[in-house]
C-alpha cells in the first residue's frame, strides 16, 4: 500500500512536471511551424531587414519594429535599473525597520498591478508631461522608456534585494573591521558579491521590458517607421502583434507569428547569455 | 564639492524651465489613426480619398491605436491631435469639425449632405437558421430600429413593427467592434420578447467577421463598412441595419472648427503637417 502511495505521488509529481515542458513545447512547435514558411516565403533578409511593413500591400520588413523593442528596452533599464539597484541596497543595508514595512509592500504592489492599468496611467499622465516638456505629440520612445522603467522596478528591486542580503553578513563586517564606513563596506564589498544575483534581476526586468505589451501600445504611438529621435514614435514587436492580430489573414497572419517567432528568439539569446554568466559566476 | 554639484544641477533645471517656456508654440499636426484592418479605418480611408488604387495612402508618421476610448483620451489631452471615431461614440470631451461645411449630425447623415457616412452591415450566406433570420426581422422594425436611434446611429429600414416571439435557438454574431455595443443592446431587447434564445456576440473586427460568416462559423457577420468584392463573391448577402457617421475629432481647445474634405485628406496623408497651413 505504502509503496503504491509512493509510486501514484511520483508519478503526479512527473505529470506536473511534464506538463510544463510540453506546454513550452508546443508553443515552440506553434510559434516555428507557423512562423519558418511564412519567412521563408518573405524571404529572411526583407523579413528581418525590410523597413516598410504595410501588410495590406504585401510588405513585411520587422525591422522597425526590432529595432523599437531594442530602443524601448534599452530606454526602460536606462532609467529603472540604476532607481531598481539603488532602491534595493537602501531597502537592504540602509531603510529603518518601521519605513521597511511600509516600502516593500509598496514595492510588491507595484508587480501586482495589470499592465493595462500602468497603460492608462502613461496616457493621462506620462504623455500630458512629456507634451507640456518637449512638445510633440507626447507619445513615443521616451515615454514608452519612463512607463517601462517604472515596470520593471518591482523585478529589478525584488531580485537585487534578495541578491544582496543573502551575501553572508561576514563579508560586511570584515569591511567595518579594516576600518571602512558602513558606506564603504556596503558598496566596496556586499555590492560586487551581490553582483550576479542583481545581473539576474537586470535580465529578468529586460525579459519584462521586452515582452510587454498593453502598456505600450497606448503610449509608444505605434508608427512602424525606424525612429528619427528619441521623441518619435515607435511600434515595437509585441504591439505589432497584439494591434494587427484580430484582423489578420493568410501570409499577413503568419508574419505576425513570425514576429513572435523572433521576439521568442531574442527572449532565448537573453536567457541564455543570463546562464553563462552565471554559470561563470559559479566557477 | 557637494555643494558645486547641487549649485549646477539647480542652475540646469531651472534654465530649461525657462527655455521650456520660452519656446514658441509647437502647432505640428498629431495624426492619430487606426490600425490596418480596421472597419472604421478603412471606411474613412474610402470616404476621404485617402485611399487610391487600393493602396491606404495614410501617412507613416500617424500614430496607430487599436481602440476608440485611446484615441478619445489622446486627442483630448493632446492640443494638435486630429483623429476620427464613429459617430455613435461621440462625446464631449473632443470636439468634432465640420466637414465641407456641414455638421456632423444623423439628420445631416440621412439626408446625405454628410460626407464622412457608413453603413452598419450585418452579412451571411444564404442559409439562415429561423431564429436568425426572425432576429434580423427584429433589428429591421420599428422597435429594432428605435434602439439604433437611441444608441446614437442613424436608422436604415422601417419595416413595420415585430411581430415574431417563441423562438428557441442560438445564434452567433461576429465582427466590428464597432457595431458590436448597439448590438448587445439589441440582443438584450430580443431576448425579452424571445427568452429561450441564446445569441453571442464576438467583437473580432470586420474583416475577421466576414471571414468567419464565410466559413460558417458564425451566423451572422457584423460590419461597419461596405462588402469587398471579394466578400461578395464568396456569397455573403448584406443587410443594411443602420448609418453611422464617423466624426473628425480635434481637441476642444482647437480654433479649428471646419475644415474640407481635401483637407482632411491632405492632414491623414502628410501633406499637411501644421495647423498654421490651415486658413
Amino acid at each position: 500500500m505504502k509503496q503504491f502511495k509512493e509510486k501514484l505521488m511520483n508519478a503526479v509529481f512527473m505529470l506536473a512536471a511534464g506538463t510544463s515542458i510540453f506546454v513550452v513545447a508546443l508553443i515552440s512547435v506553434f510559434l516555428f511551424a507557423n512562423g519558418f514558411p511564412a519567412i521563408a516565403e518573405i524571404g529572411l533578409f526583407e523579413f528581418m531587414l525590410g523597413t516598410k511593413w504595410k501588410p495590406l500591400e504585401g510588405l513585411f520588413g520587422i525591422l522597425p519594429t526590432i529595432l523599437g523593442s531594442v530602443y524601448v528596452t534599452v530606454g526602460a533599464l536606462i532609467i529603472g535599473v540604476p532607481i531598481g539597484i539603488f532602491c534595493a541596497i537602501f531597502l537592504a543595508k540602509f531603510c529603518p525597520k518601521k519605513l521597511y514595512a511600509v516600502l516593500k509592500p509598496a514595492v510588491e504592489l507595484m508587480a501586482g498591478i495589470p499592465s493595462i492599468v500602468y497603460g492608462f496611467f502613461g496616457l493621462v499622465v506620462i504623455v500630458p508631461a512629456m507634451q507640456v516638456l518637449f512638445g510633440g505629440s507626447g507619445k513615443g520612445i521616451l515615454t514608452a522608456s519612463v512607463l517601462l522603467g517604472i515596470m520593471i522596478l518591482p523585478t529589478v528591486i525584488g531580485v537585487a534585494e534578495a541578491a544582496i542580503k543573502a551575501v553572508p553578513e561576514s563579508y560586511y563586517e570584515g569591511a567595518l573591521a579594516l576600518g571602512a564606513t558602513h558606506e564603504q563596506s556596503v558598496f566596496g564589498a556586499t555590492l560586487p558579491a551581490a553582483r550576479s544575483g542583481i545581473m539576474a534581476g537586470v535580465i529578468l526586468g529586460i525579459g519584462r521590458a521586452i515582452g510587454e505589451t498593453m502598456a505600450v501600445v497606448m503610449v509608444a504611438g505605434n508608427q512602424a517607421v525606424i525612429p528619427k529621435g528619441i521623441l518619435s514614435g515607435v511600434r515595437t514587436m509585441t504591439a505589432n502583434i497584439v494591434l494587427e492580430m484580430a484582423y489578420a489573414a493568410e501570409l499577413h497572419r503568419d508574419a505576425l507569428i513570425a514576429t513572435g517567432v523572433v521576439l521568442f528568439v531574442f527572449i532565448l539569446i537573453i536567457n541564455l547569455s543570463f546562464s553563462l554568466i552565471k554559470g561563470r559566476e559559479g566557477r | 564639492m557637494k555643494r558645486i554639484i547641487g549649485i549646477n544641477l539647480a542652475v540646469v533645471l531651472i534654465l530649461t524651465t525657462l527655455l521650456g517656456c520660452g519656446r514658441k508654440e509647437n502647432t505640428g499636426i498629431t495624426v492619430i489613426s487606426r490600425e490596418e484592418g480596421s472597419g472604421t479605418r478603412s471606411a474613412f480611408a474610402e470616404l476621404m480619398g485617402i485611399l487610391s488604387d487600393g493602396t491606404d495612402n495614410t501617412t507613416q508618421t500617424a500614430e496607430i491605436t487599436n481602440s476608440t476610448s485611446v484615441m478619445i483620451a489622446t486627442v483630448e489631452g493632446n492640443v494638435n491631435a486630429i483623429g476620427y471615431i464613429s459617430l455613435g461614440s461621440m462625446n464631449d470631451s473632443v470636439k468634432a469639425v465640420k466637414v465641407d461645411g456641414v455638421e456632423a449630425t444623423a439628420e445631416n447623415i440621412k439626408n446625405g449632405s454628410y460626407p464622412a457616412a457608413r453603413p452598419f452591415i450585418v452579412a451571411s450566406k444564404d442559409n439562415l437558421s429561423r431564429e436568425t433570420r426572425d432576429f434580423v426581422d427584429f433589428i429591421l422594425s420599428t422597435e429594432g430600429q428605435k434602439i439604433i436611434e437611441e444608441a446614437g446611429y442613424i436608422s436604415a429600414a422601417e419595416s413595420g413593427g415585430y411581430n415574431g416571439g417563441g423562438m428557441r435557438g442560438r445564434i452567433t454574431l461576429a465582427g466590428s467592434t464597432s457595431v458590436a455595443p448597439v448590438m448587445e443592446v439589441l440582443a438584450e431587447a430580443y431576448r425579452e420578447l424571445n427568452p429561450d434564445v441564446e445569441i453571442e456576440i464576438q467583437q473580432t473586427g470586420s474583416s475577421a467577421g466576414m471571414i468567419s460568416a464565410i466559413e460558417g462559423v458564425c451566423d451572422l457577420g457584423m460590419a461597419s463598412r461596405r462588402l469587398k468584392d471579394s466578400e461578395t463573391e464568396a456569397g455573403l448577402t448584406p443587410i443594411v441595419i443602420a448609418m453611422d457617421g464617423i466624426a473628425v475629432i480635434v481637441n476642444r481647445k482647437n480654433s479649428v472648427d471646419s475644415l474640407t474634405g481635401q483637407q482632411i485628406k491632405k492632414i491623414f496623408t502628410g501633406e499637411i503637417t501644421d495647423w498654421s497651413e490651415i486658413g
